[in-house]
């Protein structure tokens, strides 16, 4: 626990890590991962390529069950011998936008956010259909709502898997590198569109990401991992972790300078 | 020794300068050579290639290589290439490929764990039934009427040939044999047990798992490679409940009535040959036909094409949960369905065989 933070900001939290050692079979990824995400909170994980931010995301939202530690996410500890009732009932309340955006691609747009308010709420089709085209709306693309995903561009499909992964209005939403393979320009509507969000509904953003762009657009917080430390190497705000760490390895990504990395290596080497 | 290459070291001449160091070097007694690279404007990868071989090999031998007066550009590229870098062991060639035995012990425990997964899968899909049953709703109709239009109808013309010409064939051979003893009337009776029994529904199956288990695995697959399960499952979709119980209903349904299409081809095929050849009537040929099947024969033949379509359904929706996120794993498991379905369609009748036999159904 660091120290500005009091013990009731962690217990308050909607996601809590303790110790968390996640990974495949016997490879181990991460392991000691402690942090927490409180209400309402924009915390962005980053890290280089195969630092484990993914699969950091895979455990909190149950797609792998994590090798050691403890999770809680929204007030659920997704481990242990009830992981998968604990996990049904996670699931109503966080929402997931992947890297890909993972629309159905035989489903339209409209039914494709349908989907989950058809599944799990006993609504009628007319106000079904009044969420749809809300949430379609919400990410623009209400005149889209009966296009098939594969007639869209890359940012029209992720836009489109935002609104579903807000169909049930959920409490924390999990972005897996919302920005990836996207122009600059649609990168940060979409980042604008998140932290509209965030302040219109109070939703709790994570946001897997190594964009810095967009990182220093909506972050509030930020945790870094490493390969190499298989852990966090720091947290904090973006704008200290960019001008006060003392980290080569944070200085390297904040400032794009890789020569920084090679400099803290040759420092070190006898 | 001086030597002032002069035309640019590139791919095109590489393979020249290659066999020109090849016999320079083996000239006796040198100890140094020096490469004058004013002349030389240009260097690409293969020259670059040819210089780092020539110092690698000048190192082994003992003779100091030296370049001189290279162009600015030149000593970029090579510095690039890592030419004035010192030589650093290169990685160990990939490791040899294991012993038989070692090859043969991985692959039975990668066997085992396969059957052991499936069988989970069957156990599984068993379990999603039970509340499917108590709310019909949530077999999904809308998509159990999709796979059925896409297993059913749309393999009709495929079934109608294989299995007229499977009938045509079966009656001509039979008929060769069967005239000889003025016999021809049994020809109808050996192609109508021969389908309704045993033939029907395995070719009917074996259609099946080249067109369902295929489609069903890449359909699956590809949803894993896009992330759209992974979407599913944090939704709080059951898996087996949403892809792949449609599924298996649809081909339960479909697989019979396929088999029963089928039968009917086959024999109409037995009787073209029985008409054309062999001086039958069409109305004696189906009188006879009428006559030697038992309701037994065909209700075996149609629990048998159930049980298949089972099996193709759930081991195309197994490999495809079992796809990686890759495309070549797609395909691969595309296959696999095919493979595993043909197999265990065999296997299941084996079984049936055995027990109708123990029965004596």
């Amino acid at each position: 626990m660091k120290r500005n933070e009091t013990r009731s900001d962690v217990e308050e939290a909607v996601i809590r890590t303790e110790n968390l050692t996640v990974g495949y079979g016997e490879t181990v990824v991460l392991q000691g991962v402690t942090f927490h995400v409180a209400k309402g909170e924009i915390v962005t994980i980053l890290g280089g390529s195969g630092c484990g931010k993914s699969t950091l995301l895979k455990a909190l939202i149950g797609l792998i069950p994590p090798l050691g530690g403890s999770v809680w996410v929204a007030g659920h500890p997704i481990v242990g011998p009830d992981r998968q009732e604990a996990l049904e009932a996670v699931r109503r309340k966080i929402g997931v936008l992947f890297q890909s955006g993972a629309l159905l691609g035989s489903f339209t747009l409209a039914d494709n956010v349908a989907l989950p308010l058809e599944e799990f709420t006993d609504l009628p089709k007319a106000l079904i259909d009044e969420i749809v085209h809300t949430k379609l709306a919400a990410v623009g693309l209400a005149d889209y709502a009966q296009y098939m995903p594969m007639e869209l561009s890359g940012g029209m499909r992720k836009r489109a898997a935002l609104a579903r992964a807000m169909a049930l209005d959920p409490e924390i939403l999990f972005c897996d590198e919302p920005s990836a393979g996207l122009d600059p320009v649609t990168a940060a509507e979409l980042d604008t569109l998140l932290l509209q969000l965030n302040e219109a509904l109070g939703i709790t953003l994570v946001v897997i990401t190594h964009e810095l762009a967009s990182i220093l657009a909506i972050s509030q917080r930020s945790i870094m991992l490493d390969s190499e430390a298989k852990g966090i190497i720091a947290q904090g705000s973006p704008r200290d972790l960019q001008e006060k760490s003392t980290d080569p390895k944070v200085l390297a990504f904040f400032h794009r300078n890789p020569s920084l990395l090679a400099q803290a290596a040759g420092s070190t080497t006898p | 020794m001086r030597c002032t290459p002069s035309a640019p070291f590139v791919l095109s001449t590489s393979r020249r300068y290659h066999e020109a160091f090849t016999r320079l070097v083996a000239t006796p007694g040198l100890r140094t050579i020096v490469l004058e690279m004013a002349p030389v404007s240009t260097v690409d990868s293969a020259g670059a290639a040819v210089l780092k071989t020539w110092q690698k090999e000048c190192g082994a031998r003992g003779i100091n290589l030296e370049l001189s007066q290279a162009a600015p550009q030149v000593e970029a590229f090579l510095r690039f290439a890592g030419f004035f870098e010192k030589p650093t062991a290169r990685p160990a060639p990939s490791k040899k490929r294991s012993p038989l035995p070692e090859r043969l012990g991985v692959a039975a425990v990668r066997l085992w764990n396969d059957t052991r997964d499936l069988i989970q899968f069957i156990g599984g899909v068993t379990v999603a039934v039970g509340p499917c049953c108590f709310n019909p709703k949530r077999f999904r109709p809308r998509e159990i009427l999709y796979y059925i239009q896409q297993s059913g109808p749309e393999a009709v013309p495929i079934v109608f040939l294989v299995s007229f010409l499977m009938g045509l064939i079966m009656a001509f051979q039979a008929a060769v044999q069967l005239r000889q003893f003025g016999a021809n009337i049994f020809v109808a009776d050996l192609v109508s047990l021969a389908l309704t029994r045993e033939l029907g529904p395995l070719m009917t199956a074996i259609i099946l798992a080249g067109r369902s288990a295929a489609a069903f695995a890449a359909e699956i697959g590809t949803m894993k490679v896009n992330e759209e399960v992974d979407a599913l499952t944090v939704m709080g979709f059951e898996i087996t409940e949403f892809l792949v119980m449609p599924k298996v209903v649809a081909l339960a349904v479909s697989g019979p009535l396929l088999t029963v299409f089928a039968n009917a081809s086959g024999i109409l095929g037995g009787i073209v040959v029985g008409v054309l050849s062999l001086d039958l009537t069409p109305a004696s040929f189906i009188l006879e036909v009428w006559q030697i099947l038992t309701v037994g024969d065909v209700a075996g033949g149609l629990v048998k094409s159930l049980a298949f379509a089972v099996v193709v359904a759930l081991v195309g929706c197994f490999r495809g949960l079992q796809t990686e996120r890759t495309a070549d794993s797609v395909g691969r498991m595309t296959t696999s369905a095919v493979v595993t379905s043909i197999f265990l369609i065999i296997l299941t009748d084996a079984v049936f065989t055995i027990i109708f036999h123990v029965f004596s159904w």
